[in-house]
């Protein structure tokens, strides 16, 4: 299947691997977990903060099992450093 | 009312502006910037937020905690942007009938905006560098607070 590009927000200190926004080329079908796999390739350097990352989308955090939906941009959530 | 803003935080009068006649016990507590963290000095921090969601889910985590520990009342404003030594990051205030629910719920509060929000400290450091908080620092009193969230380990 064509792989389709999804839009990725990125905050704080993710957007000094991949600024403010980017774009995955992911598998219709393919679970969020996938988009963290495929940010990883594109810069190993991000590996260690990708894997405590959370997702969002419509302003609700989702699981990395659920399979994405590709009109949607994703909102990549590192961890929560407030207060 | 707004639990983000980008100006001072005035907690006295937020303080003043809560006053309950059903509440015996009112708790404020202020999160303010140190001028040193993990040895190394800090000149100021700034902040930032996923700003609808943050919103949203501190409106949330108010609206548990009154419920939960029966409070009259709770508020938590949030800073963006820069705050200054001593400058107040953030403020929790809660009204109970009585301290220990007004006590327990500031604490389950802050603790879970903290961990749970999307929000984020950039820290600015004497020597001139920068980091981001990648976590909260809960990780090294893991007995001493409750909350959901996991720790995630440097491997």
């Amino acid at each position: 299947m064509d792989k389709r590009s999804i839009k990725i927000i990125c905050f704080a200190g993710l957007r000094k691997y991949f600024g403010s926004e980017t774009n995955v080329q992911v598998e219709p079908g393919a679970s969020y977990s996938k988009v963290i796999e495929e940010l990883k390739v594109i810069n190993p350097e991000a590996a260690e903060v990708l894997s405590s990352c959370r997702i969002a989308v419509n302003e609700e955090f989702v699981s990395m099992d659920e399979p994405l939906k590709l009109e949607t941009p994703i909102f990549l959530i590192p961890p929560s450093s407030g207060g | 009312m707004k639990h983000l803003q980008y100006t001072d935080l005035d907690y006295s009068q937020l303080f003043d502006e809560f006053r309950n006649p059903n509440s015996g016990a009112v708790v404020l507590f202020s999160g303010e910037v140190r001028d040193n963290n993990k040895g190394r000095d800090v000149t100021h921090l700034e902040y930032e937020a996923y700003e609808p969601m943050a919103h949203k889910m501190i409106q949330e985590i108010l609206e548990e905690a009154k419920s939960r520990f029966r409070l009259n009342q709770a508020i938590c404003v949030h800073r963006l942007g820069r705050v200054d030594i001593s400058g107040c990051a953030v403020v929790v205030i809660t009204g109970a009938g009585h301290r220990k629910e007004a006590y327990n719920a500031n604490r389950y509060i802050i603790d879970k905006v903290k961990n749970e929000v999307p929000i984020w400290k950039h820290e600015f450091f004497t020597d001139g560098t920068s980091e981001w908080g990648q976590n909260c620092d809960c990780a090294i009193h893991e007995d001493e607070h409750e909350h959901d969230h996991h720790h995630e380990k440097a491997k």
